[in-house]
């Protein structure tokens, strides 16, 4: 995915060059000073903090006395203290959860609307939500999921099971409640995502088939899928990274709870830190997040760097 | 792509799967709107009374959301708009001035995004209570300024690399120094894609939770979502018209920019939001 604009025209070479080139080389040497603003806010604000957090992963720390260096303690807890691990998982579950319900809804969505008549307005509903902070969207579905709330009355009106069921208060089910919630929030980021998609296809050759006598799910499997894998490659890589950072909509709606059966790993890492003054686990927690992130970053990186696709 | 079949099945499809995403917007405006007296837990779906106003000004005064809004709305003003410039002119020194070694710069800038904020949270912490910047507006305005400025360069670096070189050979031609064709010919031109950012990223401040919660606690720093997420858990469970008007209260502005300007939504993803 690069910008929409034409590439630029190729450079001529006009009469009076040669003061153009001497003042392009003034150009080369003031251009530190437009890139140093960037990269002092970057580097100061972000990557010092990184390799701060770095280290404190290696030691035992309260954030008062010194950091004591601990070696691997803090990551061997994490796969061995049996929170920690619930955390794990929980956040697994989310990977798995957001990269299947929103990613299959949006491409949905997408492929439905994209040509219709109609479709930036059936499209409204589903990005209506994206717009929500996951704060609101924590307390929206806190009031829906509530013990014989908004889903347990209706499903007690078509008189199906479930309506005393306390959606939120018993993992996994909790989390997979609250999955539903976010996926709620992102289908139509991801339905955008695919139109865009779908918009970079040539229309000719889709004619072409459609001329042939592909239809439907032919038409769709045999000549759309194929050139939407760049774009779900991008969905997808986006959908693990931001999984993995899953905290507002679990803060709002359980704390992490009842006890830590909703906790995710980016909420742990703030417990640990912030309320347990643990910030030697709290970092460790952080590294591994950001190691995981990294290798699905590198997914889509690629094509959002615009390299060969 | 040309005219689609739009077909009945198709439609109805999408109706039915948009009004089952409405649902938890209805239920939220219903009851949002129904009066704390009047509020009954059996019958949520059944519209009763009209107290959204007064919900609202409940609400604005429980968790101090006024304080907080004026704290919150020159946040998300004032961090775009410094990281837009920023990011613009790192963008210029890299494609247009040809900075040596400018990829890597890139490279250093962009690479500040592909962390959780999880992995900087703590340090900013301790740095800000040593510096005294914690539970400051300044300090808010830094740390959102700094989360910005990848994604803006990284935007503004694309939306150079589009336009031709020779604009730049023509403007010193004309004798411009090197920031004055910075500030007068290339921030002018780059006026949508400025936009786009400033808009995604202003969308970003306001909904916040993380920075927010860890670097501020006075009413009049903290920015909005933490102090919603304070009125949620001091309201002991009577109050709930009273949370969900919150809710509704500071989910307008992002919907009303969002519907005004999708475009620039769109046109921001397509530039590889996020």
């Amino acid at each position: 995915m690069t910008s929409t604009i034409q590439p630029p025209a190729p450079a001529k070479q006009r009469a009076g060059a040669a003061p153009a080139s001497t003042s392009a080389r003034t150009g080369a040497r003031v251009a530190p000073l437009f890139g140093v603003p960037a990269v002092a806010v970057v580097a100061l604000l972000l990557y010092l903090p990184f390799l701060w957090t770095t280290y404190v992963s290696f030691t035992d720390y309260d954030g008062l006395a010194s950091p004591v260096w601990s070696g691997l303690a803090n990551y061997q807890a994490m796969f061995s203290d049996p929170d920690l691990v619930g955390a794990l998982v929980n956040t697994l579950l989310w990977v798995v959860g957001m990269v299947s319900l929103p990613v299959v809804l949006g491409l949905l969505v997408a492929v439905l609307t994209y040509g219709h008549k109609w479709g930036t307005w059936l499209r409204l509903p589903f990005l209506l939500p994206y717009a929500i902070s996951g704060v609101a969207v924590g307390v929206i579905w806190g009031f829906v999921l509530q013990p014989d709330g908004a889903l347990g009355q209706a499903l007690g009106f078509f008189g199906l099971p479930g309506e005393h069921t306390g959606w939120l208060q018993a993992g996994p089910g909790n989390t997979l409640m609250m999955i539903v919630a976010v996926t709620w929030q992102a289908a139509g980021v991801n339905a955008l995502l695919f139109v865009v998609g779908l918009q970079s296809i040539p229309a000719e050759p889709l004619e072409a088939a459609r001329l042939d006598g592909a239809e439907g799910l032919r038409l769709f499997s045999h000549h759309l899928w194929p050139q939407l894998r760049p774009i779900t490659t991008v969905v997808i890589g986006l959908s693990i990274v931001g999984s993995l950072k899953t905290f507002d909509v679990v803060w709002v709606m359980t704390q992490g709870g009842p006890g830590t059966s909703s906790e995710t790993l980016a909420l742990s890492m703030y417990k640990e830190t912030f309320v347990l003054n643990d910030y030697g686990q709290g970092s460790a927690i952080a590294l591994f997040l950001s190691l995981v992130t990294f290798a699905a970053s590198i997914l889509y990186l690629r094509y959002q760097l615009g390299e060969p696709k | 792509m040309n005219k689609t079949s739009s077909g009945p099945v198709r439609t109805a499809v999408l109706v039915v799967l948009g009004l089952i995403w409405l649902t938890p917007l209805y239920l939220l405006i219903v009851n949002a709107s129904k009066s704390v007296d009047g509020y009954d837990a059996a019958t949520v779906w059944e519209p009763s009374g009209f107290s959204l106003f007064g919900n609202f000004a409940e609400a604005w005064d429980k968790a101090a959301l006024g304080d907080t809004l004026v704290a919150t709305t020159l946040y998300s003003v004032v961090s775009p708009i410094l990281a837009v410039l920023i990011g613009a002119a790192a963008g210029y020194a890299i494609v247009v001035l040809r900075l040596r070694y400018g990829f890597l710069w890139f490279v250093v800038i962009f690479g500040g995004t592909i962390f959780p904020l999880q992995m900087v949270l703590m340090p900013l912490f301790s740095g800000y209570a040593d510096t005294g910047l914690y539970d400051t507006r300044t300090g808010m305005i830094i740390v959102y300024t700094a989360i910005s400025v990848p994604f803006s360069a990284f935007v503004m670096r694309n939306f150079f690399t589009g336009i031709a070189r020779s604009v730049f050979e023509a403007a010193i031609v004309d004798g411009g120094g090197m920031f004055r064709i910075f500030r007068s010919i290339y921030l002018p031109m780059a006026g949508s894609a400025l936009a786009a950012i400033f808009i995604l990223q202003a969308t970003f401040v306001w909904n916040d939770l993380l920075l927010g919660l860890t670097l501020s606690q006075s009413e009049s720093v903290r920015p909005i979502m933490p102090a919603l997420t304070g009125l949620q858990s001091t309201y002991g469970g009577a109050a709930l018209p009273t949370v969900l008007a919150g809710g509704l209260l500071v989910s307008l502005p992002t919907v009303i920019l969002f519907l005004a300007a999708q475009r620039f939504f769109s046109r921001g993803l397509a530039l590889g939001q996020f």
